[in-house]
């Protein structure tokens, strides 16, 4: 093989290496409309407790004690598996799962509820309000 | 469109890649008559902007898997053509076709987890119709139709529909219902009896290539249960699953019929003219070609059976250079890395693109690997790149399923509709 040859040879590898390169570029930089999407969605809610906050970025989530748990409230007086959040035409449901002590949204014991903004959810001692999301740079 | 500007760079380089390797056809090509590349490239070239016009018309999160689909795609094209001499490959580039159109009805179909949730018993008789037809239509102990001068393969069809059923059931962990003293969820038990139906075919048809896939499958299905909301298996189920499948591999292995055996245990380099010819040819044409292979259209490999399916891998190394083969499976990796950059809200399109993307590696790998004698031969193909229609067109139909998990079609809320905001007094919020 002649020095052309391979000269074409490593153009047509550089051009693909950079070519897929873009492509990764290109996807990272879709990441955020697939953000957006999700907020118009789900409103872009969180659960935040003092210092600590929890952004819902599935469609189902587990609250519980347990590690595997989707939001881990390590906590005696929370279940292992105490609360699922879903969503639904940009509502968020919360259910109790079996839960030993319950959950009270605004003082009030439910089995299940459709969370409204600035809901104040006790499981167990934590404390947690359901929010807008807000930005770091907020 | 999200970003035109972002849409046009990755066009205009998905030209640039295949203008690149149409050059290096041009100048370094075997070809008698130049109309051949000419042709070539015009329809590589034409699919590529036609592709280009026709993703427009589909509003997705991310076009990223569509631009490594129509470049990974057309590079098939390129390497089906160059394959002994530089001729353009009519049918594989009208297989590509198929599969772009495949890849668009997967989409259309899959972004939608609550209408497909809801035609889960149409799966399942997809896979039984499939089944039936393998039993039935293919000739003794086969996997092949034939039609005319075509050959249909019904188990690449039972591969997508496999990956549905499994992210179809992942989010029906919570109906556990009491049978006897244990908790049964009837979706995994209904699975598992699929995969022991799919395994129990394939071994009666002797395509045990196919079998790793759909165990790829079945295990990134399984293991994804564990992620589901309050369906954690414990740990002695896992240990108990990981043992039952131990013990299942060493029975299948002492069980195999001769020709496994023969193939487990072969040395090619004392059989090069018999069982081992493929293989040590393949190994041949990858030392020949190189880093930077021997030029498109100079490779010997071509006069080996299978050598655009079964060993494609080694094809592509000795014309195009190990380097350039390399890439080509960077770019199926990125394919499937796409998903964790963009990632699925929702557990149904989590499990949908962990069974695509499994399904893919395997195949890959076994290509691969089997190439390289570091594992026996298996016969698989490598997704989008290895001729035949059944498996292009699946193959589309997989990436139609990634695209759909990572621009997923969900509950719209109502228009003008606002989070209800609860009317209290003032408190004290957390920071």
């Amino acid at each position: 093989m002649n020095t052309t040859d391979l000269i074409l040879c490593a153009v047509a590898a550089a051009a693909l290496d950079i070519c897929a390169m873009v492509l990764i570029l290109s996807a990272y930089i879709d990441r955020k409309p697939g953000k957006r999407y999700w907020k118009h969605m789900t409103g872009g809610m969180e659960l935040a407790e003092t210092g600590t906050s929890f952004p819902l970025g599935c469609d189902e989530l587990i609250i519980g004690r347990h590690a595997s748990a989707d939001i881990r409230l390590p906590d005696i007086s929370v279940s292992r598996y105490h609360a699922l959040l879903t969503v639904s035409k940009g509502l968020w449901t919360i259910t109790d799962i079996g839960s030993k002590s319950g959950i009270f949204i605004n003082g009030n014991l439910v089995k299940k509820a459709v969370l409204r903004e600035n809901d104040v959810l006790s499981i167990g001692s934590h404390r947690l309000v359901f929010r807008r999301r807000r930005e770091k740079n907020e | 469109m999200n970003n035109p500007v972002s849409y046009v760079f990755s066009c205009l380089f998905v030209l640039i890649a295949h203008g690149a390797m149409l050059a290096n056809v041009f100048i370094n090509g075997n070809y008698d008559n130049i109309s051949q590349p000419v042709v070539l490239a015009a329809a590589v070239l034409l699919l590529d902007v036609a592709y280009f016009i026709i993703m427009l018309f589909f509003r997705q999160t991310s076009y990223a898997v569509d631009f490594l689909l129509i470049l990974v795609l057309n590079m098939s094209v390129i390497f089906q053509s160059c394959f002994g001499e530089i001729k353009f490959s009519v049918k594989h580039y009208i297989t590509a076709i198929v599969a772009l159109a495949a890849c668009r009805g997967g989409y259309l179909i899959c972004r939608d987890y609550k209408w497909i949730q809801t035609k889960r018993k149409y799966i399942y008789a997809g896979v039984g119709i499939c089944m039936v037809l393998i039993l039935t239509l293919t000739g003794s102990r086969s996997m092949w139709i034939s039609i005319g001068s075509s050959t249909i393969q019904p188990s690449e069809f039972m591969k997508p529909l496999f990956v549905l059923a499994c992210a179809t059931s992942v989010t029906e962990q919570l109906n556990k219902k009491k049978v006897l003293i244990f908790n049964v969820v009837y979706e995994n038990l209904a699975l598992f009896g699929l995969m022991l139906a799919i395994c129990l075919l394939q071994w009666w048809c002797r395509d045990l290539g196919s079998l790793p896939t759909f165990m790829g499958i079945y295990i990134s299905g399984f293991m994804l249960r564990i992620c589901y909301p309050k369906a954690k298996l414990s740990k002695k189920t896992f240990a108990f699953a990981g043992a039952a499948l131990l013990v299942a591999a060493i029975i299948a292995m002492r069980m195999a019929p001769d020709y496994v055996q023969q193939r487990l245990h072969s040395d090619i380099w004392n059989d090069i003219n018999g069982d081992g010819y493929q293989q040590s040819q393949a190994l041949i044409g990858i030392a020949n070609g190189g880093w930077i292979g021997t030029g498109p259209g100079h490779g010997k490999l071509c006069e080996v059976f299978a050598h655009d399916n079964d060993i494609v891998f080694a094809t592509v190394c000795e014309e195009w250079g190990l380097l350039y083969a390399l890439m080509m499976i960077f770019v199926l990796l990125i394919m499937m890395a796409v998903p964790l950059i963009v990632p699925p809200r929702s557990y149904y399109h989590g499990t949908m693109a962990a069974g695509v993307c499994a399904a893919f590696t395997v195949q890959t790998a076994l290509n691969i690997f089997g190439s390289c004698n570091m594992i026996p031969f298996t016969g698989v193909t490598i997704p989008f790149i290895s001729s035949g229609g059944s498996s292009m067109l699946v193959s589309g139909f997989m990436a139609g399923m990634l695209i759909a998990a990572i621009s997923p079609k969900l509950d719209e809320p109502p228009k003008r509709m606002k989070m209800p905001v609860q009317p209290q007094r003032p408190r004290r919020y957390p920071s």
